[in-house]
């Protein structure tokens, strides 16, 4: 079958335009799931690696429940039997000249050699004279710092140089590298508290035991201790939630592609239709058709992937960028580093595309080899066939319909299952776009007719005779629009909740740090609450503590002024929980309520520095801040809690009545920062909050682009297929007197009838996806409830999208039209 | 006496949609075509000429009756001896030449070998010369005439020396001297290879070269005296 062979591979040639559409149709489709799988692989390796690296060899890590513990224990460790090494850590985010973040990891040179090895390594065993005054000025030097190496080259520096940054400039006395990429810097701990403000105070210490056992019996109390297995747990534990939403934009990326890759592929097969017919009558055998057509198929996926794999490989770039930053801003501080080039990329691209490619072309080869050939060999002919498929396809779409919708009546609590319904539900969905376009038909010819007369009716004919084609490239289009009108009144509705919850939390007038590792002292608290005409000074702290075995936050705040100037969301109740709360009740988040099955009246048990104390709940409240749970105090009860004094930030709020507002904020502003505290107005605050939160969803916003583009070229290749397969029909119009242009203008109007059609469905099927995400994703993965905001944006845009693209894809054929249509005739050759 | 080429009895088709018989194409069909034998077959159109040659070629299946081919039943060969009987013992000849559009003159020719399992570059040459196309072999289908297209058609038929050649209105598409000239040189190679061939046409220029005219009339074969 080799001149077989060849003659396929021939008519890639002959139609290149369409085998380059197809081409970039696989190969962005294969992008869209190689850059978010590798993107959000790369970011969740930095992420562990990270981790795993500050660990460095400790087997456990000893804190306070809550908050820094004061060096005075270490003497108490080192004379503990169990420890075999310990090393204390300070460790904090440290803000560079060029506006950069930055880990600052404050250690003992000496104690920590035995924990970081590497990290020790470099200044204090070369036994040059340099490496040996470098050493010295590390310990002796309250400016001295070491520098991961990656960073010194981005940096341009050297041993020798300074780092700029907002504590002052830094004196570089070495580098070293870091095997997890992370930009670091490290300090002798002791210059760390200093430089910090945090004198006698380390966040936690590094351990080596050989007696677990004992060691617990003798910490037990007031001390949280971890194994590197429990940390690594609980840093699982903290971003399972935005790993599970990242593998679902994975998968609805590889949703769309394959149903793009589908629609490639169906396409070159329904396309040679007639060879496969004239195959068959020469005594090729169905086996061997479908071999042929497969080797098209397999080389299309693979060249697909290939270049699909390379777009992807330098779509992760951009998107690891953007994934790790999200990371940053809710979870954990991360420099995430791009995975590097491997042969295992364009294996994956290729698996996706060949895999994507053959399983597309199943169906239409499975009908192409039954089909006899004496039918193929007639050519394309009108057929009320399509039609009864079309209704034989809504019928397994309403059957995978029902299944979806009973996998989210009735499994919706488990997040997989969720995510299968969802998928499910708009598989099915796709499946009805056949029927729905030939109960549209009449609505659609009248529509097209009063744009276009004549060619506008047969425009409408046109794409319900060929439904076969139409169908699957509508379908996949209004799947790609739906997702960008899903998604898009998803995060616009969660933008939205968010603006309405800042409203009812954050209402103070000035805000003094908002960082949850920056410390505001408690002398300016007490200095700011005692100028006159501040109504109120809230002192938050934000703590993260370990509640049935699982991550939570506990926050500190001052009941009273929160009572007189806030006006909290509540899931039940309203404003009277503050008294209970003054009286050392505790209020509780919505996920937290969610998570832990806590409600109104129960209990929350927390390990406090004396052991478990009983805290009643007293109400649950609207909550964006942790997907978690989190638990609010008063700051009394807090401090009698864990002993911790600890304030990230406060929240100022002057008296309503005051007529000096502007200037005692001034003045304030003035206090904070002689003390080098950063200041916010309320707006300010709002606005980091909403930026935080867009860059958050820069990657969901991405996969909407990524859909679209996918799309276009769906729908590109769609047309240019019919174009092509209806040349002698252009022929017989040609005879009967239609101009160039009226031509044109029909090829037009079927891609605007196409575009019509799929943003049509896409509004019905994108609302359902948009209150699908809110109400049961969102639900299921963060344990909030957002609250649907309809907004005409996303289907303004989405409409304004269909048009483009539906309109750009019809220019490549109208101009075909116009540079071939003279010359057509009525024959098949 | 020789065992006949074709032979056809009692046959029928039906096509149907939603279960429901729609159009009979064939009503009791029966035929026999000698070895080596012309015939040519007119009939309207609809009348199921078209539909009683894929019948023959077992591109189609009959909804009854019996279609031997060299002495062997189509139905009981089953979907693999069909497609071997195409391979080796049919030729097709088609009003639209259903050359391969991506293959040049010889390739479409050699492909006819190729799936025969004869690999013999030297006889697609030889056909291409018989039928007048030396010097045309390396053209693509668009790159000749509508005569030229279908002079490939027959090579590419001829070229397996099959026992009979079915033909779709090999004139339908071509000027009267052209369609003349084709019918000539089909009519000739078919009787120098001693091969059977059953022609379906409109054209009376077929009576000139056919050893026996038939006539189907409403999905019956009837023979037909005198030439239309």
């Amino acid at each position: 079958m080799r001149t077989v062979t060849r003659s396929f591979l021939r008519h890639l040639y002959r139609r290149r335009s369409l085998s380059l559409l197809q081409l970039l149709g696989i190969a962005c489709g294969v992008a869209a799931v190689v850059g978010m799988a590798l993107s959000a692989r790369s970011a969740l390796s930095s992420f562990s690696q990270a981790v795993e690296f500050l660990r460095g060899k400790s087997t456990h890590t000893l804190e306070r429940l809550a908050g820094p513990m004061d060096e005075s224990i270490l003497r108490q460790l080192a004379a503990d039997p169990a420890v075999v090494s310990f090393a204390p850590v300070l460790e904090r985010r440290l803000k560079l000249g060029n506006g950069d973040l930055v880990r600052l990891l404050g250690i003992d040179p000496f104690l920590d050699r035995a924990i970081r090895p590497e990290l020790s390594r470099v200044p204090f065993e070369r036994r040059t004279s340099r490496s040996f005054e470098d050493s010295i000025a590390f310990l002796t030097d309250e400016r001295a710092v070491l520098i991961e190496a990656g960073l010194a080259r981005t940096l341009g520096l050297a041993t020798g140089g300074s780092v700029p940054t907002l504590k002052g400039p830094l004196r570089v006395v070495g580098s070293f590298a870091n095997p997890s990429g992370e930009p670091l810097i490290l300090m002798d701990i002791a210059h760390t508290q200093k430089l910090l403000g945090l004198g006698g105070r380390i966040d936690h210490v590094d351990l080596i035991l050989d007696d677990e056992g004992g060691f617990a019996s003798r910490w037990r109390e007031g001390y949280r201790i971890q194994s590197k297995r429990q940390r690594q747990d609980t840093f699982g534990a903290m971003v399972g939630a935005f790993r599970l939403n990242l593998e679902a934009l994975s998968l609805m990326a590889l949703f769309v592609s394959v149903f793009l890759i589908y629609n490639t592929a169906m396409f070159a097969v329904v396309s040679r239709r007639r060879d496969a017919g004239i195959l068959r009558s020469l005594g090729a055998s169905r086996a061997e058709v479908a071999g042929a057509f497969l080797t098209e198929i397999a080389l299309f996926g693979t060249l697909g992937g290939l270049a699909g794999s390379l777009f992807g490989f330098l779509l992760s770039r951009a998107l690891t960028e953007v994934i790790g930053g999200t990371i940053s801003s809710l979870y954990f501080f991360l420099r995430t580093a791009p995975m590097p080039w491997s042969w295992w990329v364009p294996a994956a691209g290729v698996a996706v595309g060949l895999g994507a490619s053959l399983l597309g072309s199943l169906y239409p080869l499975v009908e192409l080899t039954r089909t006899d050939p004496a039918v193929t060999l007639r050519g394309r002919s009108g057929s009320r066939g399509n039609r009864r498929r079309a209704w034989i396809v809504a019928l397994a779409g309403a059957g995978c319909l029902i299944a979806s919708i009973l996998l989210l009546a009735f499994f919706s609590k488990r997040v997989y299952a969720a995510f299968i319904g969802v998928f499910g539900f708009l598989f099915g969905l796709s499946l009805l776009t056949g029927v729905i376009m030939v109960l549209a038909e009449p609505l659609l010819g009248r529509v097209l007719a009063s744009f276009g007369g004549l060619p506008g009716r047969i425009a409408a004919g046109n794409i319900i005779r060929n439904l076969g084609r139409t169908g699957v490239a509508v379908a996949a289009f209004m799947m790609a629009l739906s997702l960008s009108i899903g998604l898009g009144s998803m995060i616009g509705s969660f933008r939205q909740s968010l603006i309405w919850w800042m409203g009812t939390q954050l209402r103070g007038d000035l805000y003094v740090s908002n960082a949850s590792d920056m410390e505001v002292p408690e002398g300016f608290y007490e200095e700011i609450r005692g100028i006159p005409g501040v109504g109120g000074v809230d002192t938050y702290r934000k703590a993260q503590v370990t509640y049935r075995g699982r991550a939570i936050h506990v926050a500190a705040i001052q009941a009273g002024v929160l009572q007189r100037f806030a006006r909290f969301g509540w899931v039940e109740g309203g404003d009277g929980h503050w008294e209970a709360v003054k009286r050392g009740d505790v209020i509780v988040s919505e996920s937290f309520a969610r998570s832990f099955g806590a409600s109104p009246g129960g209990v929350v048990t927390l390990e406090g520095a004396k052991g478990p104390v009983d805290l009643r709940i007293e109400g649950v409240f609207y909550d964006y801040s942790t997907e978690h749970g989190l638990v609010m105090m008063d700051r009394a009860t807090y401090i009698a809690l864990y002993g911790d004094r600890t304030i990230n930030s406060i929240a100022v709020f002057i008296d309503p009545s005051e007529p000096r507002k502007r200037r005692i904020l001034d003045d304030i502003r003035a206090r904070a920062a002689a003390r080098g505290l950063p200041v916010s107005t309320r707006e300010q605050f709002h606005r980091n909050i909403l930026e935080v939160f867009d860059s958050t969803f820069a990657v969901t916003r991405s996969m909407r682009i990524m859909a679209i583009v996918i799309a276009f070229f769906g729908i590109t290749g769609a047309l240019l297929t019919l174009f092509i397969e209806r040349r002698r029909d252009f022929g017989i119009l040609r005879a009967l007197g239609f101009s160039t242009g009226q031509v044109a203008r029909m090829t037009l109007l079927e891609a605007l009838g196409m575009g019509i059609v799929s943003f049509a469905l896409s509004s019905g099927v994108g609302t359902v996806l948009a209150v699908l995400l809110i109400r049961v994703i969102n639900l299921r993965s963060f344990n909030w409830t957002v609250f649907y905001f309809p907004d005409w944006q996303p289907y303004a845009v989405t409409a304004a999208t269909a048009l483009a693209a539906s309109l750009g894809a019809a220019l490549y054929p109208i101009w075909k039209v116009h540079r071939t249509y003279p010359q057509m005739q009525i024959r098949e050759e | 006496m020789n065992t006949p080429v074709v032979r056809v009895v009692d046959l029928w088709k039906e096509y149907r949609e939603n279960g429901q018989a729609v159009t009979q194409a064939l009503r009791g069909a029966n035929l026999e075509v000698a070895p080596g034998e012309v015939v040519a077959l007119f009939g309207k159109s609809g009348s199921g000429k078209t539909t009683l040659l894929n019948l023959l070629a077992g591109l189609d299946r009959p909804t009854r009756g019996t279609v031997e081919i060299n002495g062997r039943c189509l139905e009981q060969l089953g979907e693999a001896g069909r497609t071997e009987l195409r391979r080796s013992r049919l030729g097709f000849i088609f009003q639209f030449f259903n050359l391969l559009p991506t293959l040049t003159a010889y390739e479409n020719v050699f492909l006819a070998l190729e799936l025969a399992g004869r690999i013999q570059p030297q006889a697609a040459r030889d056909a291409l010369e018989r039928v007048g196309l030396k010097g045309k072999e390396h053209r693509y289908p668009h790159e000749l005439s509508g005569g030229e297209q279908q002079r490939v058609a027959v090579a590419r038929a001829i070229v397996k020396e099959p026992s009979l050649i079915l033909a779709d209105e090999p004139t339908g598409n071509l000027d009267t001297a052209t369609g003349d000239q084709i019918l000539q040189l089909i009519t000739e190679r078919c009787r120098q290879g001693g091969t059977s061939l059953l022609m379906v046409t409109h054209t009376p220029l077929a009576c000139r070269y056919a050893d026996r005219i038939l006539k189907m009339v409403d999905g019956v074969v009837t023979e037909d005296e005198k030439c239309r």
